[in-house]
């Protein structure tokens, strides 16, 4: 058994089904593992992968004539060595049966909904508009961590999220409150470390004041039932928001170092 | 960061003279985890005034009174610490108050036991309440469903939760809890949301505890007077239990309306047999708290929904829970009290006029390229929505288009839609049907085939809702069944065939050249 996988033949084969296995299955079952949501690539965009890996694949094989000739020895030897005969009948039946399969798939009427893909953090613009005022972001901090007490910041902005928020993102800020399951994409998690522990504040400043209606259209705005809250709160109600996140539920948010070292 | 509750707890530790016991500490670490995740509703205090209190109905408990909704002790008995325990862990579904199961640690969870007790004088510290011996379910059948269907008529329970339990019954108006708070009888065929779990045993401890603050009774008296046996109170139980579906219906992104075959009748109206036939699809609603003035009192939590159609007209039924049919005068007074309770008041007073019910079905006005659509709340200026809408007081649908909340316009001429709406024990059934294709350039075309985007709106009038005040989905998707086209049993086998023949083909051209260069 060992050899028919230590050929570059073989190797291919192994490649192929690891990847297949990691796009349909590995993407949407393993983040979860480690607290991060997840969910299936649609069908497509498994196609492209895949053709991805495919072409990468080809490109090594015919890298030298010697790599080229063991890759498709094995095909060559399957479709004339009389002692193979079993495997070539097996393979001339198999391969039409998998595209028949395949067919059917794609033409089979499905009550799926269409994929939905969007993007959970869409790059923030440099300023914004804030309540018909100008509003610069990038660098900002929480102005309210450097004034007054922290202790009464905290307080109020416990008041807002509970007078606000609280329905949606829920107490324990899991995005598990008692309106969650109306709302398609659900609301965000502040616990996950994928949400505003990755963020900078004045980005989650961007996020609350201009809600869904405020994203790019590669964040799916049309679907996003985040109010904007510019509407309803002051810009020192969303700070002391924002620091009450943070604070409850242990993050700390990602500082203006840290970003520039990505870039 | 510092975690400012931390270091509090940490001083008063510190603080704390030697030698005090454990249960000090308790007290500490169950403020402590109070304060952070409880006070905001519950209040400091515990008297249920947080700053959060008027967001919510049923209001968060005021623990100063030990009223305690479920327990496993007599009504008016105190909870045992596992009563609380259960609360605490579970939460009260279909209200505001969380399941803290998995956020707080067991250490915390306890300390917070005590710590609630300490709100109350009512609570001696030394002896734990008994609790009732509540016994294991009896079996089920259709004659104990029956049996708990009569007695369930006997004991007067329609009087609040009305006779098909959809809590119609001729006393819903008026009910009020222990603080003077309006407080709906509960919908029984909705068991998902009971406060204390969906099961038959939980129905059972219901009912043999009462749940006190509420009006809801306690029926322990009746069967300690023998005027009911305890197999007759679990078949009440049993009946409740079947009112509700079987499992509590998950959320499905499509609805699929079905293709009728040749010659059969397309329904028009909600009694129609051909109705039957077809699953349901449950829908969640929750209040609209996106736009001002929001709604934070929803009565519509959920709207059940079944479509056919038979390649020329779509009939779309949409069913929900409402106990009356709006307006009503003997709902003006609940409509009073809730309007004038509810936080926040961002609406302007003369919304409270008498308003019907309402429906509105939102569609694309047309069909999205990709993945955009219109925003879920009216669409925007880009991307407008068709809308279908429904009042209680109008025999007829209107249709209409929006560009974002508040621009909402109805035709009152050319409807193609056309609309039956009936109210009957608690439940609004409403029947919209149209031609799939329309010569107004405005209504969607419904193409068969396609996953057409589409979400609900509803408003009870009665309970103060109106206008941007009532519940809303997000999209969901309509999808019209499509006649099985031929390419699905014709494509396979062509596809099968082209493949042999191209293996076959290359394996021969292989072994010929393979033979020529042997020879040679
Ligand atoms: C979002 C607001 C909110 C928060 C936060 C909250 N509760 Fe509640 N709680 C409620 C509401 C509302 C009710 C009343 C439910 C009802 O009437 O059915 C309630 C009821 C209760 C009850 C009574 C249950 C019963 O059987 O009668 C207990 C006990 C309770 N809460 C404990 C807590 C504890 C402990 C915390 C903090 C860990 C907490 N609550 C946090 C809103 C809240
Ligand atoms: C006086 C009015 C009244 C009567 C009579 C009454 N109920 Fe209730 N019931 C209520 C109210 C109000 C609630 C909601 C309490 C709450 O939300 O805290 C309720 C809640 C319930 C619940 C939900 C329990 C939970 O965990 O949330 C069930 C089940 C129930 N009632 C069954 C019955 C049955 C069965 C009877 C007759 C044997 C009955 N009720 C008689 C008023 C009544």
């Amino acid at each position: 058994m060992r050899k028919h996988f230590s050929g570059p033949l073989g190797k291919s084969v192994v490649i192929l089904g690891v990847a297949y296995l990691l796009l349909e299955f590995g993407i949407a079952y393993i983040p979860p593992l480690f607290g991060v949501d997840s969910g299936p690539i649609p069908d497509s965009v498994l196609l492209q992968y895949m053709v991805t890996v495919a072409i990468g694949i080809l490109l090594w094989v015919s890298f030298n004539e010697t790599l080229w000739e063991e890759f498709k020895a094995p095909l060559h030897a399957a479709m004339v060595e009389p002692r193979q005969r079993r495997t070539r009948v097996a393979l001339i039946v198999l391969v039409p049966v998998l595209v028949g399969l395949m067919t059917f798939n794609s033409v089979r009427p499905s009550i799926a909904a269409p994929p939905s893909l969007r993007s959970i953090h869409p790059a923030p613009p440099g300023q914004i508009d804030f309540q018909g005022r100008s509003m610069e972001l990038a660098g900002v901090e929480n102005p309210l961590r450097s004034v007054g007490s922290p202790e009464e910041h905290y307080l109020e902005g416990r008041r807002v999220y509970y007078q606000n928020c609280l329905p949606c993102h829920g107490d324990g800020l899991a995005g598990r409150g008692h309106y969650a399951q109306g709302f398609n994409p659900g609301p965000a998690s502040f616990q996950d470390v994928g949400t505003i522990a990755q963020l900078t504040e004045s980005y989650v400043f961007w996020r609350v004041a201009k809600g869904g209606p405020g994203l790019p259209n590669e964040g799916a705005p049309w679907n996003s039932a985040m109010p904007a809250w510019e509407d309803f709160l002051t810009e020192d109600e969303i700070w002391s928001v924002i620091l009450f996140m943070y604070e409850q539920a242990g993050h700390e948010p990602r500082t203006w170092e840290e970003e520039g070292e990505e870039h | 960061m510092a975690i400012w509750g931390g270091v509090a707890f940490a001083l008063s530790l510190a603080m704390m003279p030697l030698g005090l016991g454990a249960l000090q500490e308790d007290e500490q670490l169950g403020k402590v985890t109070y304060d952070r995740w409880c006070s905001e509703c519950h209040g400091v205090d515990g008297d249920g005034t947080g700053s959060a209190a008027g967001y919510m109905l049923p209001r968060p408990r005021d623990f100063t009174l030990a009223m305690y909704n479920i327990r496993t002790t007599a009504s008016g008995d105190l909870p045992t610490d596992q009563d609380l325990l259960r609360a605490i862990n579970m939460g009260a579904p279909g209200t505001a108050m969380p399941a803290w199961d998995d956020v707080l640690t067991e250490a915390e969870k306890q300390a917070l036991v005590q710590y609630l007790k300490t709100f109350s004088r009512f609570f001696p510290l030394d002896e734990n309440p008994v609790p009732l011996v509540l016994g294991s379910p009896t079996g089920v059948s259709e004659e104990v469903i029956a049996e708990g269907r009569g007695q369930y008529e006997a004991i007067e329970c329609w009087k609040c939760h009305g006779d098909q339990g959809r809590g119609d019954g001729e006393s819903a108006a008026t009910l009020m809890d222990d603080t003077g708070f309006p407080i709906a009888a509960a919908d029984l065929t909705e068991n998902w949301f009971f406060n204390g779990g969906a099961d038959v045993e939980d129905i059972y401890r219901a009912l043999r505890t009462g749940l006190d603050g509420s009006p809801m009774p306690n029926f322990s008296d009746v069967l300690n007077a023998g005027v009911m046996t305890d197999e007759e109170l679990w078949a009440v139980a049993h009946y409740v239990r079947s009112l509700a579906p079987e499992d509590t219906p998950g959320i499905s992104e499509v609805v699929l309306a079905k293709l009728l075959t040749e010659g059969a009748e397309l329904a028009t109206s909600f009694d129609d047999q051909a109705w039957e036939e077809i699953e349901g699809t449950y829908i969640p609603l929750v209040g609209q708290i996106i736009v001002k003035p929001r709604w934070f009192d929803p009565r519509v939590d959920g709207v059940w929904v079944k479509a056919m159609h038979n390649g020329d007209d779509i009939s779309v039924l949409v069913s929900w829970s409402d106990p009356n049919n709006s307006p009503d005068p003997l709902w003006s007074d609940w409509k009073s009290q809730v309007t004038r309770i509810m936080e926040p008041r961002e609406a302007a007073d003369n919304e409270i006029d008498a308003a019907p019910d309402q429906l509105v079905v939102q569609f694309p006005m047309q069909m999205p390229e990709g993945m955009e659509r219109p925003y879920f709340l009216k669409g925007d200026s880009r991307r407008p929505v068709y809308l279908w809408e429904w009042k209680s007081d109008r025999q007829t649908a209107l249709e209409g288009e929006a560009r974002g909340v508040g621009t909402e316009s109805f035709q009152d001429e050319g409807q193609d839609v056309s609309v039956k709406g009936m109210h009957s024990d608690g439940q609004w059934q409403v029947v919209f049907t149209r031609p799939l294709l329309t010569s107004d350039e405005n209504d969607l075309d419904f193409i068969t085939g396609e996953a057409i985007p589409m979400s609900f709106f509803a408003w009870d009038g009665d309970n103060g809702e109106s206008g941007n005040q009532g519940s809303l989905s997000s999209w969901y998707f309509l999808l019209l069944e499509e006649p099985t086209s031929t390419k699905v049993y014709v494509a396979p086998p062509i596809a099968m065939l082209i493949a042999g023949a191209l293996g076959f083909f290359i394996v021969r051209r292989v072994q010929k050249r393979e033979m020529e260069s042997f020879r040679s």
